[in-house]
């Protein structure tokens, strides 16, 4: 009938009511066609629809409900393409960071691995032997970097999602390289991902995240995490110490000796100002440490910190700048 | 500061009597607009004056200068916190963290019909939170034409409008309607202070329509000895429209509209200047006016304002860290005031409701390095509602009794998440929402026997805490150099009241006054030190945390005597003394010290001199503890002259004076951080009425 109708007047009318009509005969068209899609909606018995991934019962991946949670925390991170892979042609593993890249210092890292026929989310798998490489170019030599002890299940809603960390002594530039390597295996088949090469932004000034101190011969590494989820006000203050290896092109993992470190946040740029109530960073069950920063107002705060090793004697800063202000801190922009 | 008292063109009538029911000894008027207005207060440079000067004319009010515009008033001692500001009944709250605009910087001298002062705790029905007092402007109407009255608002001698309309006016009214315009220019010498203005009035029976336009600008002004004071210029437009239709024969609809701009605002007594201070007020009221033995009138207002007030510090050489203060409050609300008379009771009653936004944030910036920002008022929502009734008792005897109560109601909450989070570091648990119940009470008598006129009152009242001393955040006060950081568990200040005064007129030509006023305050709200804080603000000496101290106490006290010497001469000294005393019998902050004004006043017809010697004695009950410094004692001497004649059916009046007339370099204790006055200054002006 529309048509009919357009066809019909188009000699008749000028251009103009010739868009408006032809605007009305497409409205008319993409609601009716939008409406018959809402129609044929899927109405499954669960209600839930996941694009991409077919929910019929399978014992090795997720329920509906599950494959849900997990499909709705995988849309806050992003893909990483160089560390996804696929496992016997039936497999495909995910890897997963904040921003689908990685950045110097703290990164969480994330996995996922789904069944090539269905799509769904496959509950038990392993990511074992994760070793990021850094290849220095110019000195010739090869090292690692602090990582997390293992890949673990990321919580109990999401089972099938994998979680560790990598804190990157550096960025990607002309004096080196990162290159990335771990094994995985699910379900009876086993795959692996070998040395693949992988970029590792800069922070933008302001942003410092990672120190390092020494103990006698050894090296222990400060990581803070995630301090880009910091807002003003009061925040809970995480970070690992992690133990340098031997070889250093082993990972770095989680220092066996318990420390505190005591943190002393100040504005530069505002003569040092301070804020109160400032808790210090203690050893938790799970490795790491906890504390609580107050920040007053958004702007580059520089954490001072001071080490103590377990009978409460200073090990590392704590000492006294020209400022009066430890020389092992961390700097964070808000 | 002294209170200069009026010039009575005719000096040798008595002292007004308080003529409108209501008044009593506690309220104090000072008259704006131009024309004749027998025997009631008004500045010596007329209508021209700023709305400060006018402000200053009245008993018990002081002024806190930042520069030379936007005086903070302070009545009884008291500042802002303690004083309510009302326009027309309206409520509206400055939108600066630094106390840059006091709402009363938002109107112009020509808006205005008068300024009115309830001292103490006998507030006027909207207000809320008055310990010190409450200043209502009034503004100008053109008002109604009425048969045969004089129209004393506009100083015509014609036919009357007057917009508190006579309740029995005739019903044979005329339809003739008359347009007034009026013009007013000044210049001051000092500061090259130019001010015009022009305003028209149109009015007939059944409808009336005013408004005008103004403008002020000044430069830089001097002290004494000729030293420029920089960053001391502004500039200032202001105007306003008044409508008024009569719906009916006892039904009036009112509409009124200001819009106010400052910029390019100087203030040396702080680090930043202002390039914007913008407000628009405006109003609807309904009035009924009855022929009734009770009812007399009831009103209904709905009002709107807003405000938007940006500092600026780039015009300043060497700031440490540029920044933007931007501030906005608008305020939205309703009162309905019922008036009704009875025998020898004349009673208000008075329902109000307004809900106000604050919120104010800053961001610094550091050369090459990021911002830094930081909310200071966080977007604060404050619902308040209340209700207040008063009663004027006329008594055998000429004795008066005057009663009056209100009851309030407070919502507050925080809507800005980063700003709630940020005082939450301050005072962990805190809430997001608060709810306060303030009131007031207060009585007072007069009784006159013979020549004496005796008064005595008492009262209670309470307030809660102002939005920067509950929630404000790092507002640097460069009063003590102090960052302030608001307290949410503040608990209400209150107060009591006690004041007396007795005048003594033993003939028609002399007359003395002694008057005296005492606040005890309990939980006193000031800044308190909080030495394990770190300061913001560059160069700033600590953090003070606002809290309640037990108890603290004001007391003012002032002596009149007025001599009319002879038919043409008369002569004036007053003087004023106050003590502030915290819970530790330590001086308050901001105490005027003893303060004295003496003026002789010549009239010879149309042609009138004062000549006045005004002064401070040095402030020996200054407050170290709170950060003041001792401000030394100065005297004054100021020459005005005014001249009113008619010139082909216009009306003419001619003032020309000099301020400080021997350049004397001085500042009062209320000047803030001891910024020096103005030097020799010579002013002319000229208001032209047709």
């Amino acid at each position: 009938m529309e048509k009919v109708l357009f066809v019909n007047e188009v000699s008749i009318l000028n251009a103009s009511i010739e868009k408006i009509v032809r605007l009305v005969v497409g409205l008319f068209l993409f609601v009716a066609t939008f409406g018959l899609v809402s129609c044929n909606s899927n109405d499954d018995e669960n209600g839930i629809v996941i694009d991409g991934i077919d929910l019929r019962e399978d014992v090795d991946c997720c329920s509906a409900e599950e494959a849900l949670q997990v499909y709705k925390f995988l849309q806050t991170v992003k893909i990483v393409p160089e560390l996804s892979t696929t496992v016997d042609g039936k497999y495909n593993v995910f890897a997963y960071t904040k921003t689908g890249t990685f950045h110097k210092g703290y990164n969480d890292v994330y996995f996922v691995v789904t069944k090539k026929l269905t799509g769904n989310y496959v509950k038990n798998y392993d990511i074992t032997n994760i070793t990021p490489l850094m290849t220095m170019v110019k000195m010739g030599h090869q090292h690692s970097t602090p990582i997390s002890g293992s890949v673990t299940t990321f919580d109990d809603t999401r089972i099938a999602v994998k979680h560790g960390w990598v804190s990157l002594l550096m960025n990607t530039s002309d004096n080196g390289f990162w290159e990335f390597s771990y094994d995985i295996s699910v379900l009876g088949s086993t795959g692996k991902v070998n040395k693949v090469e992988i970029n590792v932004d800069a922070l933008p000034d302001g942003q410092d995240w990672l120190k390092n101190f020494k103990i006698g011969d050894d090296t222990f590494f400060l990581s803070l995490v995630n301090p880009s989820e910091w807002a003003t006000g009061t925040n809970e203050i995480r970070a690992y110490i992690s133990k340098k290896s031997n070889p250093i092109t082993t990972p770095y993992f989680l220092a066996t000796e318990t420390f505190t470190v005591d943190i002393d946040p100040r504005m530069p740029d505002m003569g040092n100002h301070t804020s109160p109530d400032n808790v210090t960073l203690t050893r938790q069950s799970d490795g790491s440490y906890k504390g609580v920063i107050n920040l007053t107002m958004t702007g580059l705060w520089r954490i001072h910190l001071t080490v103590k090793d377990a009978q409460g004697n200073v090990v590392a800063g704590g000492d006294d700048l020209k400022d009066g202000f430890s020389s092992l801190y961390w700097d964070v922009t808000l | 500061m002294l209170n200069i008292l009026y010039i009575s063109f005719l000096p040798l009538l008595p002292l007004p009597s308080d003529s409108v029911a209501t008044k009593t000894h506690n309220i104090d008027e000072v008259v704006v607009i131009s024309g004749r207005t027998e025997g009631q207060k008004r500045s010596i440079k007329g209508q021209v004056a700023s709305i400060d000067e006018h402000i200053g004319e009245l008993s018990h009010v002081n002024l806190v200068r930042r520069g030379s515009y936007a005086w903070e008033p302070v009545v009884n001692n008291m500042a802002t916190e303690r004083v309510s500001t009302t326009i027309d009944g309206m409520k509206i709250f400055y939108a600066c963290t630094d106390k840059m605009d006091p709402v009363t910087s938002y109107v112009e001298s020509g808006n205005l019909q008068s300024i009115s002062l309830n001292s103490g705790l006998s507030g006027n029905p909207q207000s809320t939170g008055n310990i010190g007092g409450s200043l209502d402007l009034k503004l100008k109407k053109a008002g109604f034409m009425e048969l045969g009255i004089r129209n004393e608002e506009l100083g015509i001698d014609t036919l009357s409008a007057n917009s508190h309309s006579i309740p029995h006016s005739s019903f044979h009214i005329p339809h003739s309607s008359f347009l007034i315009p009026n013009f007013t220019t000044g210049y001051e010498a000092n500061g090259h202070l130019q001010v015009y203005g022009a305003d028209a009035a149109y009015s007939s029976h059944s409808f009336y329509a005013n408004g005008g336009v103004f403008y002020r600008h000044a430069d830089n002004y001097k002290q004494g000895g000729g030293e420029e004071v920089n960053f001391s210029q502004f500039q200032k437009l202001n105007a306003f429209a008044n409508l008024g239709a009569r719906l009916a024969e006892d039904h009036i609809l009112e509409g009124t509209f200001i819009y106010d701009r400052a910029s390019d605002v100087g203030y040396p007594a702080l680090n930043m200047d202002v390039s914007k201070a913008e407000a628009f007020i405006t109003s609807l009221s309904y009035k009924r006016l009855f022929h009734h033995p009770v009812l007399n009138t009831w009103e209904t207002k709905v009002y709107y304002n807003h405000i938007v007030h940006i500092m600026d510090d780039t015009t300043r050489p060497d700031v440490e860290i540029h920044m933007d203060m931007p501030g906005k409050s608008w305020t939205s609300g309703i009162y309905s005031l019922l008036s009704a008379s009875k025998g020898s009771h004349d009673v208000q009653l008075n329902y109000d409701l307004y809900y106000n936004r604050l919120f104010a944030d800053m961001t610094m910036y550091p050369g090459g390095a990021a911002p830094m920002y930081m909310v200071t008022w966080p977007d604060v929502g404050t619902l308040n509602t209340g209700v207040a009734i008063s009663d004027v008792v006329s008594l055998p005897h000429q004795q008066k009794v005057k009663l009056s109560a209100k009851v309030a109601q407070q919502w507050q909450k925080l809507n800005d998440e980063e700003g709630y989070h940020s005082l939450s570091v301050f005072f962990p648990g805190m809430k997001d929402a608060y709810y306060q119940t303030i009131g007031r009470v207060a009585a007072n008598y007069e009784a006159r026997v013979k020549e004496y006129t005796l008064n005595l009152g008492a009262g209670w009242g309470s307030r809660a805490p102002t939005v920067t001393e509950a929630y404000g955040y790092y507002l640097n006060n460069t009063f003590d150099q102090y960052d302030y950081i608001g307290n949410p568990r503040l608990k209400n200040e209150s107060a009591i009241e006690v004041n007396a005064a007795v005048k003594w007129q033993p003939s028609s030509l002399l007359s003395f006054n002694v008057d005296a006023n005492a606040f005890f305050f309990y939980n006193y709200i000031i800044g308190q030190f909080e030495n394990r804080l770190s300061a913001m603000t560059v160069g700033a000496e600590g953090v003070k945390v606002y809290g309640n101290i037990d108890h603290a106490t004001i007391f003012n006290t002032s002596f009149t005597a007025q001599y009319h010497v002879l038919p043409w001469l008369s002569w004036t000294g007053k003087v004023n003394y106050a003590i502030g005393r915290d819970a530790d019998s330590d001086p308050l902050p901001l105490i005027s010290p003893l303060a004295y004004a003496t003026s002789l006043d010549f009239a010879w017809s149309r042609f009138q001199v004062r000549a006045e010697v005004n002064g401070n004695a040095r402030q020996v009950n200054y407050a170290p503890k709170y950060g003041e410094t001792e401000t030394a004692e100065y005297a004054i001497v100021n020459l005005n002259t005014q001249y009113t004649f008619s010139l082909n059916n216009a009306h003419l009046t001619l003032r020309a004076g000099v301020e400080n007339l021997l350049d004397r370099r001085y500042s009062t204790y209320s000047d803030w951080c001891n910024i020096p006055q103005k030097g020799r200054n010579v002013y002319v002006n000229v208001s032209v009425g047709l």
